[in-house]
């Protein structure tokens, strides 16, 4: 799929914007400050009808102004796609074809996007947070069941919590009924976790392998705060989980919180049987942040039969020659590529030929070449 | 902006309802100012009389003006079978499908430890005590289909089932009349897992 146009009013630093686009790869550059990365972040939110930026869809809003307004084509293989987000300081309207979807996660899952920012070299080294944080968003675009689990899941868990905290007065009958809830929706989303990850696994391990030249083996482990096992059928799972949630029953109730599920797993990432997060050098992380990425973008591909948009915010700065020119070949001409940076030094020539080049200032877009 | 503080009260008292921010509030304040002394009073006294007049029923928790309530009282409806709900709201929503032949239970509102209600906030050792007291053979547990509306019907499900009463659960899934192609993929797996033997 790609973008054939996209439209703003009133989009963080934009009044109004409208610009049409092609296959390939499509750079911006500009100074720090000017909207490159406001850019990128409306076709994101595009995507996935929220920022990865901020919490508060009130900050996309331009400033004085009251709503913001984006719009895009899309074009995919079995046609064209509209997609409309409205925001408003009372909330935001997503529209697909022109028609309304009052579930976000009707709307969601539609457009792919894949983005690659500075931050996300924190994926190998930040918190558990991070890495669920990236399965969580990657899984919910090709699984609109999975985003609804969690949503449902973070609410029992926020009354399970609640429950937990009056534990002095605790009722048995309270205690089953939400740890009963919270296993039911746990063992979807563990399901769909596990599948997801051998999926992006086998992915890394093949790209990992050709940045590396064969030298190195990438292997992503989950672990789960439950003894669960990937190879466990769903009943088996909530066997698991409830005898789990019983053995710490005493230790949750002294604390107050749900000490154990899917919102505090992690995921592990081995390089050649090491723990890259521990005992990995700068370069190791980022070439396994490389390679999750990428990894992403061909999991996409096969679980929705089309490539996803990728979005490379300011991170060919970040990579050595050899990372760069294997990410600009590995999206070769298959994937259409939205690049920004600070300026076209250390950009590819070969590359500078065949992409697109806009220059980016103070809210204005223009086509150089 | 001040206003007077008639009027402040008066927008104050419309904002309490739900569905109603400053703004809707502060145009019917004002719509009100402009009517009829008359009509103002009739609407007052509405007000005043629906809430004087009308209390709960002592058996099922129902609104009603005679206690017990209408339902309760009628002799032709099977008092083999409860239908347990949230709100007074849902019991005229069943009664609407003029399907149910049975009684109700109101227990105004549903399990959320989170807003503080737990069981002892709602009617449930009620419906226990007329479990225990009339000819009940079936229970139905029509509380709605959210984490809180779950958690309730669960909850109630497991104080009940000892005593070997038949307890269902309302079926949830496709609307009827409904296209499957059009339904999202949660409502139709769950009416996927609801599914029944023909």
């Amino acid at each position: 799929m790609y973008v054939k146009r996209l439209s703003m009013k009133h989009f963080r630093n934009y009044a109004a914007l409208s610009l049409t686009f092609q296959p390939g790869i499509h750079l911006f550059i500009g100074d720090n400050a000017q909207g490159k990365t406001n850019l990128l972040e409306a076709l994101y939110v595009l995507s996935l009808s929220r920022s990865y930026r901020t919490a508060k869809d009130r900050e996309l809003i331009q400033w004085h102004h009251s709503q913001a307004w984006l719009e895009a084509e899309i074009e995919k293989q079995h046609g064209k796609l509209i997609l409309e987000l409205f925001f408003t300081s009372q909330g935001k309207k997503a529209k697909l074809n022109h028609i309304e979807r009052r579930r976000l996660s009707d709307y969601v899952g539609a457009f792919n996007v894949v983005i690659f920012a500075p931050e996300d070299l924190n994926l190998i080294k930040g918190s558990p947070r991070v890495r669920r944080r990236f399965i969580d968003l990657e899984l919910g675009q090709i699984s609109p069941s999975y985003l609804h689990h969690l949503g449902q899941y973070q609410k029992v868990l926020a009354q399970r919590n609640a429950l937990l905290k009056e534990a002095p007065t605790h009722d048995p009958a309270m205690y089953a009924v939400f740890t009963q809830q919270l296993i039911d929706l746990a063992v979807p989303i563990y399901q769909k976790r596990f599948h997801f990850l051998r999926q992006l696994s086998r992915w890394a391990e093949a790209i990992h392998g050709s940045i590396s030249q064969g030298k190195e083996t990438i292997q992503l482990v989950y672990q789960p705060t439950a003894p669960l096992d990937e190879k466990m059928e769903a009943a088996e799972l909530a066997a698991s989980l409830a005898e789990h949630y019983a053995s710490i029953k005493v230790k949750e109730l002294r604390q107050g919180i749900t000490l154990a599920g899917p919102h505090r797993d992690d995921v592990a990432i081995h390089v050649n049987g090491h723990d890259v997060q521990t005992f990995g050098s700068q370069g190791q992380q980022r070439t396994a942040a490389l390679a999750l990425k990428l990894a992403e973008i061909e999991l996409i591909k096969e679980e929705t039969g089309e490539y996803p948009v990728l979005l490379l915010d300011d991170v060919l700065s970040e990579l050595d020659d050899k990372r760069r020119t294997h990410l600009l070949d590995a999206i070769g001409r298959k994937v259409q590529t939205f690049v920004t940076g600070t300026s076209l030094e250390g950009i590819d020539h070969l590359l500078l030929q065949s992409a697109r080049l806009y220059r980016v200032k103070e809210g204005q877009i223009v086509r150089e070449n | 902006m001040h206003y007077p503080e008639p009027i402040a009260k008066l927008i104050d008292g419309f904002m309490k309802l739900p569905g109603i921010g400053p703004k809707t509030a502060s145009r019917l304040a004002f719509f009100v100012l402009g009517m009829k002394e008359d009509d103002v009073l009739q609407l007052a006294r509405a007000l005043v009389q629906a809430k004087r007049g009308l209390s709960q029923c002592s058996v099922c928790r129902h609104i009603t003006d005679v206690d017990p309530c209408r339902i309760c009282q009628d002799k032709r409806r099977d008092r083999s079978t409860i239908c347990v709900v949230q709100d007074p709201k849902d019991v005229v929503a069943m009664e609407r499908t003029r399907e149910y032949q049975g009684l109700y239970h109101v227990l105004h509102g549903a399990i959320s430890p989170m807003d503080g209600v737990g069981p002892e906030s709602l009617y449930i050792a009620d419906l226990i005590k007329r479990l225990e007291d009339e000819e009940v053979k079936e229970v139905i547990l029509a509380t709605n289909p959210t984490i809180e509306g779950e958690a309730t019907a669960m909850y109630i499900s497991r104080l009940i089932k000892p005593a070997g009463l038949k307890v269902t659960r309302i079926a949830h899934g496709l609307p009827v009349g409904g296209d499957l192609e059009y339904a999202d993929e949660v409502t139709l797996s769950k009416a996927l897992e609801g599914r029944r033997e023909l």
